[in-house]
């Protein structure tokens, strides 16, 4: 009968959820994945180019 | 898309920003003495140890998790119901997107802080990351509440982006220039053109999509933290649904209380801020409160029917047991909540002679069931007949119906008051929820002897300290930033009058 634990996935999964620290590195890796896209969405919104020529409304016409 | 601002409108909604006027410093000085005591205690907690609190084995988790729960939970909300009504393009969202946003954040920050108190050594709080296994209930818990607080804070910010260049193209010149430069370096270049919008429009559809599971899974993590203890009272899966229904339920509550208060703060809100929004979320209210009585039902009597050894201990406690008065305070607090907000629609507004829908009458008899009640759970010797308990308690029936009968006509003509008084029993029972869920189990726990916990002073200030924490959040952020988001608000105007593109 196969174990399981036998096959190098298996043995990688559990490396993966039993080694300690390695949960922070998957968290940091989280984390830093979410800041990265939300910079990236940021910089994309302020690079945007007024291809039209829109009427700016800021500062606005009192 | 064109926007235009009226003079008006920034006078009513600009102009407060600059005004550090007696009432703000008054309400700063007013909550730093709220805060103080706690911070104090606290200090005294960090150098004495977690021997100050009644935190002991297997009580390891006392009123500091109470409140990180119920900050979780009022937290989810605010984002998640701003996404919601984003998704559906219900226009009277604009006013209020800000705040419920802006109570996320706030909210998950000051929750963060409860696992720090809760911990005797807070500098091992490293030793979670440094040795934390992807296993462990607890990493699952910090990669939601990070993702979340991330997520919550970048909807925040790109719903501030066009109202934060609208301060750094109106600041007068009397503003300082610290704050200028804060403006414009927060603006991000932003110049409102067509593309920006756009892109901005974009970003925001995204983040509101995302951010919902995420939301939901926070608070269904937290569930989970509870099942894998396999503690009686928590080996449950109606406990996820539970604390999402829990948290919605809860944190429309705290949205009206901050929009009430935001409200009171600059009369000016009024107008932007209208009977129209409490009257909208009020009917979301009233279905969630129905459907966290249906799931506290079903929670309570699978329980109790099924007599489980490790399991009816736990449920005895809520029901009979030194956790009666906090369950039934609870409910009852749940159902005034629902009555306040269900009953006044039911009735005419014309005068009435009838005896029982008098206010004064619904006063004294609020009054006298709250005698009873404390007179009930106080268990006095004296009272402990048990024909004298069940008079009581008849006699309590009683006078709470009397009580709720009497308030109904005041209630009828002030929606916004009754909405208050709802949301507040609603979010005082959501924390007597989370004690419910808790304490009852930890007092109970396998393998443990049974045991009793009763906050201490230090828990009780650092507890009060926290909603005085929360509160100045929101003062000090409001007199930075708009409360109410004005370039949603004027896009409101322009697509009611059908000129928005």
């Amino acid at each position: 009968m196969n174990f399981p634990l036998e096959q190098p996935i298996f043995q990688f999964f559990y490396w993966l959820v039993n080694t300690p620290g390695v949960g922070a590195g998957v968290v940091g890796l989280l984390v830093g994945a979410a800041i990265t896209t939300f910079a990236l969405t940021l910089r994309w919104i302020a690079s945007a180019k007024d291809v039209e020529q829109e009427a700016y409304p800021y500062p606005p016409k009192l | 898309m064109q926007q235009t601002l009226t003079l008006h409108d920034r006078d009513e909604l600009l102009t407060p920003l600059y005004q550090f006027d007696r009432k703000f410093w008054t309400t700063i000085a007013a909550l730093v003495l709220v805060i103080a005591p706690g911070i104090l205690l606290y200090i005294r907690q960090l150098v004495l140890g977690l021997g100050v609190t009644d935190l002991n084995r297997p009580v390891f988790w006392g009123a500091y998790l109470v409140n990180f729960i119920f900050l979780i939970g009022v937290s989810m909300a605010g984002t998640v119901i701003s996404a919601t009504l984003l998704l559906l393009k219900v226009n009277w969202r604009r006013p209020i997107t800000r705040i419920a946003e802006s109570l996320t954040v706030f909210g998950l920050m000051t929750a963060g802080l409860q696992i720090i108190m809760d911990m005797g050594r807070p500098d091992r709080l490293v030793f979670t990351l440094l040795y934390g296994r992807l296993q462990a209930p607890l990493m699952w818990d910090i990669a939601s509440l990070t993702l979340y607080l991330l997520t919550a804070i970048f909807a925040l910010y790109l719903q501030l982006l066009p109202d934060i260049a609208l301060l750094r193209d109106t600041a007068p010149a009397t503003a300082p220039e610290w704050r200028k430069k804060l403006y414009t370096i927060l603006s991000l270049n932003w110049r409102g053109n067509k593309e920006q919008w756009t892109r901005l429009e974009k970003a925001m559809l995204v983040v509101s999509i995302f951010i919902i599971p995420i939301g939901i899974s926070l608070h269904t993590v937290t569930s989970w933290l509870f099942s894998t203890t396999v503690q009686p009272g928590w080996k449950s899966t109606i406990l996820g649904p539970y604390f999402v229904v829990g948290a919605i339920y809860s944190g429309i509550g705290l949205l009206f209380i901050a929009t009430t208060f935001a409200r009171y703060y600059n009369k000016h809100l009024k107008e932007y801020i209208t009977e129209k929004f409490y009257e909208n979320l009020g009917w979301f209210f009233i279905v969630m409160s129905g459907v966290w009585f249906y799931f506290t039902l079903n929670e309570t009597l699978v329980a109790t029917t099924e007599q489980e050894t490790l399991e009816f201990p736990v449920v005895a406690a809520k029901l009979f047991g030194e956790f009666a008065p906090a369950f039934w305070g609870m409910n009852l607090l749940m159902i005034a909540a629902t009555w306040i907000l269900v009953a006044p629609k039911f009735v005419s507004d014309k005068p009435s002679r009838n005896l029982f829908l008098q206010t004064t009458t619904g006063l004294a008899a609020t009054a006298i069931s709250v005698v009873i009640f404390a007179l009930l759970s106080l268990r006095l010797p004296a009272l402990s007949d048990p024909n004298l308990q069940t008079g009581l308690l008849l006699a309590f029936f009683l006078f709470f119906l009397l009580a709720l009968l009497g308030v109904t006509k005041w209630l009828k003509t002030r929606l916004i008051t009754a909405t208050v008084i709802a949301s507040a029993f609603v979010l005082f029972g959501m924390w007597l929820e989370r004690w419910n869920v808790l304490m009852p189990t930890l007092t109970h726990a396998r393998l443990a002897p049974y045991t009793t916990y009763h906050p201490t002073v230090t828990e009780i200030a650092v507890t009060i300290s926290t909603f005085g924490i929360l509160t100045l959040m929101f003062v000090v952020f409001y007199k930075f930033f708009p409360s109410v988001s004005v370039w949603e608000v004027e896009e409101g105007r322009a697509l009611e009058q059908g000129s928005g593109d």
